[in-house]
Parts: C-alpha cells; sequence; structure tokens
C-alpha cells in the first residue's frame, strides 16, 4: 500500500502526549519516533530514540520498530527489537502507527519477564526485580537523555 | 485449525457456481434501459465480447479446475494464467456498478491481489458486496456542490502509486512486448536453472509493463470520453457524482474517503472498504506458533502440522473475518441498472423483497486456500523425503556404515517404504480435496 499522507499528517497534527513520530524528507515510510518513559517506572524522564518502518504491505503487514536508544528491558533485546505481539501474530490492519507507538509506551510501564526477548535480564528481572529495576534506571540516566 | 469442512464445501460450490453464472453475467451486462441503440450496438458488442471472451477463458478454467490442481503447471502455463489476471484486473470505465468498478483502484501491489476474481466481481454485479469505487484522499464539509463535481472529475480510474517498475526489475531488457515470445532474450550461457530465474524475472517486468499500458490505454479512453461534449452513457451525471460522494464515510484501514455504503464487518459492524477488504485473508501456511521449536529445520516436522488459521475480524480479532454490504436503495446504476448518465434522485431500488444478508469470508473469495495449503505439505513431505533419501543413500555408498552385512537391504527397503508413505499422503490429499 502506498503510505497514506493521511494517516502521517494526522500523526503530525494531533499528536499523542509524550510520543512524536516524523517521516523522514527522503523516505515517507520511514519515521524517527522518540517517545517518553512512563512516570513511575525506571524509565521516567527518559527520551527514547526509536525508528519505525512501513513495509510496502502496511497496513496488511505490521511496521517494522526498533529501539535505538540502548534500554535495559525484559522484552527488548541489545539490538533494540521489541517482543510485542501486536507487531507479530496480532498484528491487525485497524491498527495504526499511533497505537504502535502507545503499546511500546505501554510495555515500558508494564514489561514482561514471563516472554522474554532479552533472557538475561528477564531472568535478572524474574530473579531480582529491584535490583533490575535499578539498572534500568542507571542506563535510562545514562542513555536516555534529552538531546 | 478453526475450519468447518462443511463451511469449505459450500465455497467451493459457490465457486463453481459462478463460474458458470459469468455466462448469465455476460447477458446481463448489457444495460436495462434501452434507446440510442444503433450507436450503442458497437460499443455494446465490444463489450459483450470482451466479457464473452471471459466468459470462455472461465469456462476452459471451470474446466481445468476439474482436473487435478496438483498438477505441476508448465511455466508457460503459469505465464498464461498470470497474464490473464492482471488482465481481468485492468478497470474499465464501462464495467461499473452503482457507481464503482469491478477492479480494484489500486492501493496495493498487483501481486498482492490473489483473491478469485470471478467471484469478487460477480459479487459486485449480484450487489453482496460494495463496488470498488474510486476513493479521496480527503473530503472536505465545506466543498461546495460545483466544487465536488469537479474534484471527481479530476479523478483516474486507476492510482498511479504503484506503476513505478520495482528496483530489481529496472534493469531489465524486455523486449518486443507486442510479441509474446520473449525466449530470445534469455541468456543461454547460462544454468538451466538460472534461465529459468531469467525467465521468471523477465516476465514479470514484461507483466509489469504491459499491465501499466493497459491501464494507461483504458484510462485514456476514460478521460476522452468525459471530454466530449455529450456525456458518454456509461459515465456518471453530476446528480450521480454528488450522491455518491456528497455523503462518503472513511474506511478506517485505509484512511481513504468513499462512496456510502461500505461493507460492513458482520461481528462488530465496522465499515471497511472493498479494496481492504480483499487483502484481508487466512494466514500463510505455519508451524503452531507456541512451539519453541524454531531451531528445527522445516524439513525435519511433521507437514501435517502445517496449519493455517482464518482471518480474524481487523477490529474486534474475532475469528473468521467476514464482511456484509447493503446495496443502496437511491441508486441502481450501471450493469443490472439505469444508465450511469441517466441517473435521477428518484432512482429508488424496490425494497418489498426482503432478502437474507449475504455473508462473505475471506475463505469465500479464495475458494482454493485449502489447496495452497495442500501444496505446501506436500511441497514439505518431498522435501523431507528427498532428505531422507540423500541421507540413506549416503550410508548406502559410504562402506564404512556397511557393518553388518543385510544393511544394503534394509536401507533398501526403508528407501521404498519412505517412497511408498509419500505416495500415500499424495494419495490422500487428493482425494480429500475431492
Amino acid at each position: 500500500m502506498h503510505n497514506n499522507p493521511q494517516e502521517t499528517e494526522r500523526l503530525i497534527s494531533d499528536p499523542v502526549p509524550g510520543i512524536t513520530a516524523e517521516p523522514h524528507d527522503d523516505n515517507l515510510r520511514y519515521f524517527k519516533v522518540s517517545i517518553e518513559g512512563p512516570e513511575q517506572s525506571p524509565y521516567e524522564k527518559g527520551i527514547f530514540q526509536l525508528e519505525l518502518y512501513l513495509p510496502d504491505d502496511y497496513p496488511m503487514e505490521a511496521p517494522k520498530v526498533r529501539f535505538l536508544t540502548k534500554i535495559y528491558h525484559p522484552n527488548i533485546d541489545r539490538l533494540g527489537r521489541i517482543c510485542l505481539d501486536i507487531l507479530k501474530t496480532n498484528w491487525s490492519p485497524a491498527l495504526q502507527i499511533r497505537t504502535v507507538l502507545l503499546s511500546v509506551q505501554a510495555l515500558l510501564a508494564s514489561p514482561n519477564p514471563n516472554d522474554p526477548l532479552a533472557n538475561d535480564v528477564a531472568e535478572d528481572w524474574i530473579k531480582n526485580e529491584e535490583g533490575a529495576k535499578n539498572t534500568a534506571r542507571e542506563w535510562t540516566l545514562l542513555y536516555a537523555k534529552k538531546e | 485449525m478453526g475450519n468447518v469442512p462443511a463451511k469449505a464445501e459450500q465455497d467451493e460450490e459457490y465457486a463453481n457456481q459462478t463460474r458458470s453464472r459469468r455466462r448469465t453475467i455476460s447477458n446481463a451486462n448489457s444495460f436495462a434501459s434501452s434507446g440510442t441503440a444503433r450507436t450503442r450496438s458497437k460499443r455494446t458488442t465490444s463489450l459483450v465480447d470482451s466479457v464473452l471472451n471471459n466468459t470462455n477463458s472461465a469456462r476452459s478454467r471451470g474446466n481445468s479446475t476439474s482436473e487435478n490442481p496438483y498438477r505441476r503447471r508448465s511455466p508457460k502455463e503459469r505465464e498464461a494464467f498470470k497474464e490473464k489476471r492482471a488482465q481481468d484486473l485492468v478497470v474499465r470505465f464501462n464495467e461499473t456498478v452503482d457507481g464503482g468498478y469491478l477492479s480494484p483502484f489500486g492501493c496495493y501491489t498487483l501481486d498482492k491481489l490473489d483473491y478469485d476474481i470471478d467471484i469478487v466481481k460477480t459479487l459486485i454485479i449480484e450487489r453482496k458486496l460494495a463496488p470498488f469505487y474510486i476513493p479521496l484522499q480527503d473530503f472536505n464539509q465545506t466543498w461546495s456542490d460545483d466544487e465536488i463535481v469537479k474534484i471527481v472529475d479530476g479523478l483516474p480510474l486507476h492510482s498511479s502509486n504503484n506503476v513505478e517498475i520495482p528496483d530489481e526489475l529496472e534493469d531489465l531488457s524486455i523486449g518486443d512486448l507486442s510479441n509474446p515470445n520473449f525466449d530470445y532474450l534469455i541468456d543461454k550461457k547460462l544454468s538451466k536453472k538460472d534461465q529459468s530465474r531469467q525467465r521468471s524475472k523477465i516476465f514479470k517486468a514484461r507483466l509489469y509493463q504491459k499491465r501499466i499500458i493497459w491501464q494507461e490505454t483504458e484510462n485514456e479512453v476514460f478521460l476522452e470520453k468525459k471530454l466530449e461534449e455529450q456525456l458518454n452513457k456509461y459515465l456518471p451525471n453530476d446528480a450521480l457524482k454528488l450522491n455518491l460522494y456528497k455523503n462518503g464515510t472513511e474506511c478506517p484501514i485505509c484512511f481513504l474517503y468513499f462512496p456510502k455504503p461500505m461493507n460492513y464487518s458482520k461481528c462488530c459492524q465496522q465499515p471497511i472498504c472493498t479494496e481492504c477488504f480483499v487483502q484481508i485473508k487466512r494466514s500463510a501456511p505455519h508451524f503452531p506458533h507456541d512451539e519453541n521449536v524454531e531451531d528445527v529445520d522445516d524439513v525435519d516436522k511433521d507437514p501435517n502440522l502445517l496449519i493455517s488459521e482464518p482471518s480474524n475480524c481487523p477490529y474486534c480479532a474475532t475469528p473468521d473475518f467476514a464482511v456484509i454490504y447493503n446495496q443502496p436503495n437511491d441508486r441502481k446504476v450501471g450493469i443490472n441498472g439505469i444508465l450511469p448518465s441517466q441517473y435521477t434522485l428518484d432512482n429508488k431500488v424496490s425494497t418489498d423483497t426482503v432478502t437474507e444478508p449475504f455473508v462473505i469470508t475471506s475463505d469465500f473469495i479464495r475458494p482454493d486456500w485449502k489447496i495452497k495449503l495442500n501444496k505446501d505439505r506436500l511441497k514439505l513431505q518431498r522435501r523431507s523425503a528427498n532428505a531422507t533419501a540423500i541421507h540413506l543413500s549416503n550410508q548406502l555408498v559410504d562402506p564404512s556404515h556397511n557393518s553388518a552385512t543385510n544393511t544394503r537391504t534394509e536401507l533398501e527397503d526403508r528407501l521404498v517404504e519412505e517412497a511408498i508413505k509419500l505416495s500415500l499422503e499424495e494419495d490422500n490429499a487428493k482425494s480429500e480435496n475431492k
């Protein structure tokens, strides 16, 4: 599907609080995304950079999303790949860029170490939740700074 | 798999009926209203001819469905099939139903259109599925009637977004398109496998180009007719344009603006345009996700475990996604209706006969889904049998494995067993299909 300017336009004119998504000048399928860490999560006060790419088959196929900022999270691996059902088997064409990014933000608020992508982080999270959260806080301070 | 066999049979039956019904459509294709018969006869003939041609090929295809669907088709047969499909998907301005068309506008690429074309066209003509309308990018409530008419007049028959040649096909020499033979373009020095690879690539590039030409030609005729002083009978008059586009709505999936009524999801009554609907289909054959066996090569898995789940509703995730369409009650124009150019606001459709809603699932417009699944299973069976055979013959050749004297016969027995198993499975798949 040709990327519909309508969706992009609305994304910019009616942004979600704490989330920005801007299409690249040369490639309208490629978005530069930033997500604020949710309050009361270890990611609070962090600004996380992500990239989002709309494949040719979007919206029949899910967008590709990846964290560019390093993050300590059981469902996000070292390469920034995200384990989120709606990005894979539970994708629906009625979902949008907006809903995807909201879901990613929600994943930051509630990590799910029982369905991990980063096994070592998940193990840490299950064994010693406070310690893992502290590491996540440290990483947020270290890497997810405001530009 | 959450599939009810009885339902599948019913769908297949409809598919077969559709093929024979194509003939009826061709007769109905001439418009209901008469008058100016002489000037029209030429056009009608060509229209009927083209539909009749379709009918003939549909008939021959109908026959071919009775033959083994698992038969391997030659490259030439496959090419002819693809070319026919691409031709059938050209949007034709005179094949219009209630202001829309029988083929998609082109929001999605051609190779993503894998539905049964005959079934969908028939459903549209029978007013059981919304026609493919030409969408607007946006609609502004403040537009005056004049502005709406002007904007609608500027709409092309088909999107120009998807006509760019994909990068991998760009530098290919495609030769003379009017000559169906392009063997001369193939590098005979290549290996057989590479030759057939090159052939399919060139074919793809040629088809891409041909399709653009077919649609462009149709677009040009459409434009010319629009510019003619007297309104062409197949073109909508201003009253119809306004009726279509003044009270439209947006498809929640593609964000484009369409005339109403739209198709509605059966489960949660959400609108969906036909172009998005025909994109939704069951999952491609795969092994169950929950099994944590991703390291195992597919060859080592049981092909019978290969599954394909029916599509879910994109809005509420209810399984077996289906849509319902209620035809507009204030316009019945185009095929089986009055001429689009003669539309008046009081063109009410009689609604004395309350018909039960016709429910259309994604499987309904792809009756061959089961054959595709079986084909994938067979492919995997063949691959795994080949792997076993290679493995066993290696053991035969390698004398170090020949420790026991009777190993050789044992292995041969196993090879035969494997071969029998394979043909049994292939046989089962065939009879299952019948």
